[in-house]
């Protein structure tokens, strides 16, 4: 796999040869330092400019154009990467030997269209596309309930920690969408342009002699700029006394979140012994989370954990019968304990070590994962692959028995089925 | 093995063999990939609970869930070893999954391609269940009821379904209620596992980065001396279902904010008039994506008025009916569904449609065809849904005429239709500004 990175000033641009897709994929990504108050006009702004264009100014029109372009498909997204808010506009089109000469630029042209050229009237967004993303984010905003799960999440982080951005809502808030206006989400469309950090990535089989020119010819921007930030959020100490928060739901099943602090962990402790210590935890179905709570004493369908390098953080999830809360509690705290304790075996490290070869391996058969893992390289400052897959494979159990013991439960929370 | 020919545009390359013991085998190789993908499947999903078994004659019922039930028991081996526990020794990734036709049990990987694909045979032929551990199942399978029950849009679908069919067992719950599976013993388990987990029952599917012959090999030392288990093959009863809706329209209570309706539209099979299933179920498709899809007018109306803020239309075949659903989420439920109604009398589909839509979908076919999982899954589906495997989608996608769609519209049965709508519990307010 070939890769260049050039810098053009306004942002980066990556490009990847790849020749076993036939498809090739566009990913232009923003970011800037999240702002709570920020959040729900960001998503609003990212939504606007994939809803309509100029040149296609309704959604059915918008639509139509990916169909002639043999189905080529658009995606946006915003997440929450530490201290940052990031935005991704993606292109994934079949390669001009399976459609017609021209139609990948001209499917370029079109991802460019709906970032640089919005559906905009005087310095506002047209009305009734507005309206329109309006109401459906309201909807969205007053039904975050609907998923327990999701939800659950959110209010354990909020629990935990209100006012650090670990406990953001990605999507954003009901309160702030009230305060947006067709004229402030034009200004805040050209402060993101101005203001964000911005990078594009082209992955396929593509000449990168032929791409660059049709990049920049698209890719116009005239800013520099030259950021680098800082992604991790602090570790903060666990509370003292473990805290327990629960709040009833009208449903059968009761959905567990637990919070934990990962505490004073070096850059290669969080990338490394600490991303094993969550397989051999609850990394899977052979993890000891999955075979103590639900294998072992039937009280769930489904567990798991996941390690939040970024947030310092690691969080156990699972649906619960709401009887069963404190057996299951228990259960958990043991399996932690044991892994503080050294009760686990060289076997399960090797496990957990194949397990993360595969998904490091299987990272090549997703375009969209290996731009995500170039784009992780390019800001974090991460290994590479190979590296990674190397430093992995040299993990010790005494290491991993070290972040265990600097892991913390928080904060459990519970939202209660009360129906049961 | 014989070779498949699939669509040219494709590019895939595929061989295929019915074993003497019936069995079937698909491989298809992809060279340039970095996994491998496994399937081992049964034609056994939830709808078969009433049948005489291959070496009796007497017919049998078991009770609703069961091949749920009996897909969570086959990770029980007697040597105390987890198949999931096997697995991730190579760090590979192992699941299955049980739906109305058929239960499949996947692994999927980089490593130790050799052992795996031999372990998966061996495991999915060794059931190993006792009282002690059916009885533990019960209680990690309740949870998992409970689960899809609290979801709304599963909920929905649930509700529609036994409302649609007065007999037909789509219209039982994939995994059963809780009272059908403490019902369940070792006995009823071993039951259907002699009569459909047998070679005759079975395909294997092999997709990705392996080697043929190694595999040709393996096929030859772990199936082929596989035999059936039953003399004959077990009778699964046949469900006459009446052509009629259960029940037209039901409203409940739930525990969400925003309303969900999910109407069906029943129309038989013997309607259309066209014997390929793969044929007609795209006609179908293609009416529902010009009618209702993201391109429709019909859409644009409803987004430019509010009236929904989720929607999507989907297509079920069961033994002698199509059945259409749209699922949609909507504050004014009513006058949406005014303007479904008039869709309705008012579908039309022209040529540039179908033209349009032939590109679309041909285009997908490529897309998917690059992947090893997107391989897998369209190969299980046409082997489950349709008893075979379309090789040439492609071709079968040229061949379509509008003449043949609006036949195949005409023939639909608009006014043969279920309702059911999902309400808030405590209706809100929705003022924004």
């Amino acid at each position: 796999m070939e890769y260049v990175k050039k810098n053009l000033g306004s942002y980066h641009l990556h490009l990847i040869k790849n020749t076993n897709f036939k498809s090739v994929m566009v990913k232009v990504y923003f970011r800037e330092p999240i702002r709570k108050e920020k959040i729900t006009i960001h998503n609003f702004l990212t939504t606007m400019l994939t809803f309509s264009s100029e040149k296609y100014p309704t959604r059915r029109e918008m639509f139509l154009k990916t169909q002639d372009l043999y189905s080529c498909s658009i995606a946006s997204s915003d997440s929450r990467l530490g201290n940052y808010l990031n935005t991704s506009f993606r292109l994934s089109v079949l390669k001009d030997k399976y459609t017609e000469e021209g139609n990948l630029e001209k499917a370029i042209e079109f991802l460019s269209e709906l970032i640089y050229h919005p559906n905009v009237e005087k310095n506002k967004f047209d009305e009734k596309s507005f309206d329109i993303v309006m109401n459906q984010a309201c909807l969205a905003l007053s039904s975050i309930k609907e998923d327990a799960s999701g939800y659950s999440m959110i209010r354990m982080l909020e629990n935990m920690d209100e006012d650090s951005p670990i406990s953001y809502r990605a999507f954003g808030y009901l309160e702030d969408l009230k305060n947006i206006t067709r004229e402030n989400l034009y200004e805040y469309y050209q402060e993101m342009l101005k203001n964000d950090d911005m990078d594009i990535f082209v992955i396929g089989d593509i000449d990168f002699e032929e791409m660059d020119p049709i990049i920049r010819k698209y890719f116009k921007q005239k800013t520099f700029k030259k950021t680098k930030g800082d992604f991790l959020i602090p570790a903060k100490k666990a509370s003292i006394k473990k805290r327990i928060v629960t709040e009833d739901n009208e449903a059968t099943q009761s959905k567990l979140a637990i919070g934990c602090r990962v505490m004073n962990l070096e850059d290669y402790e969080r990338n490394y012994p600490l991303t094993l210590y969550n397989i051999i935890l609850g990394g899977g179905p052979d993890s000891k989370l999955f075979s103590e709570v639900r294998e072992k004493n039937s009280l769930c369908y489904y567990i798991g954990s996941t390690a939040n390098k970024l947030d310092n953080l690691l969080i156990i999830r699972a649906g619960i019968s709401r009887n069963d809360f404190k057996k299951a509690i228990k259960i958990i705290e043991k399996q932690m304990s044991d892994i503080a304790k050294g009760n686990f075996t060289e076997e399960d490290i090797d496990k957990a070590k194949e397990l993360y070869q595969t998904a490091i391996e299987e990272i090549q058969e997703s375009e969209s994962e290996i731009i995500s893992s170039y784009y992780m390289i390019e800001l974090l400052g991460v290994d590479d692959i190979e590296t990674k897959a190397k430093k992995m494979r040299e993990v010790t159990k005494k290491e991993i028995m070290k972040v265990a013991k600097r892991i913390k439960i928080d904060m459990i929370y519970m939202l209660e089925g009360v129906q049961e | 093995m014989e070779k498949i020919n699939f669509s040219e545009e494709l590019e895939l390359e595929g061989y295929y063999e019915k074993l003497d013991n019936e069995l079937e085998v698909y491989l298809v190789p992809m060279e340039n990939k970095d996994k491998y993908f496994l399937t081992y499947a049964t034609k056994f999903g939830s709808t078969t609970t009433t049948f005489t078994p291959g070496d009796s004659k007497r017919e049998v019922t078991v009770p609703d869930g069961i091949a749920h039930f009996l897909e969570h028991k086959m990770f029980e081996q007697e040597d105390g070893v987890d198949p999931f526990t096997f697995f991730s020794k190579s760090g590979t990734d192992a699941n299955a999954s049980t739906n109305f036709e058929g239960t499949r049990y996947i692994a999927s990987g980089t490593k130790n391609y050799e052992e795996n694909l031999r372990y998966l045979i061996r495991y999915v032929n060794s059931p190993y269940f006792t009282d002690e551990n059916v009885e533990k199942e019960k209680g990690i399978i309740a949870q998992e009821i409970n689960m899809y029950k609290d979801e709304a849009e599963y909920a929905i679908e649930n509700t529609l379904r036994k409302n649609t069919y007065h007999k037909d067992h789509h219209r039982i719950d994939i995994a059963g209620e809780v009272e059908d599976i403490e019902k369940i013993t070792k006995e009823d388990l071993y039951l259907c596992y002699n009569n459909f987990y047998q070679p005759r029952n079975m395909f294997l599917l092999v997709v990705g980065k392996f080697n043929v012959d190694q595999t040709k090999r393996i096929i030859d030392e772990e199936l082929r001396p596989l035999v059936n288990k039953t003399e004959t093959i077990p009778i699964i009863k046949e469900i006459k279902e009446p052509q009629s809706i259960k029940k037209k329209e039901e409203t409940i209570p739930f525990n969400i904010t925003i309303p969900k309706i999910m109407l069906s539209v029943k129309t038989p099979i013997s309607n259309f008039k066209i014997d390929d299933q793969f044929k007609l179920d795209f006609y179908l498709r293609v009416i529902m994506s010009v009618a209702f899809g993201n391109g429709s007018l019909f859409r644009e109306r409803i987004t430019n008025h509010n009236l929904m803020t989720r929607f999507y239309t989907d297509l079920e075949s069961v033994q002698q009916y199509k059945t259409i659903y749209i699922y949609a989420e909507s504050i004014k439920p009513d006058e949406l569904l005014q303007e479904i109604y008039q869709e309705f009398d008012h579908i039309v589909v022209t040529e540039e449609d179908l033209e349009r839509l032939k590109k679309v979908f041909i285009a997908q076919e490529i897309k998917q065809a690059d992947y090893v999982d997107g391989v897998t899954m369209s190969i299980t589906n046409d082997l489950i849904r349709y008893h075979r495997l379309i090789h040439n989608p492609i071709e079968l996608y040229k061949s379509l005429n509008i003449e043949e769609l609006n036949k195949v519209l005409k023939a639909i049965e608009f006014k043969n239709r279920a309702l059911v709508t999902y309400v808030p519990k405590n209706m809100p307010s929705f003022d924004k500004n």
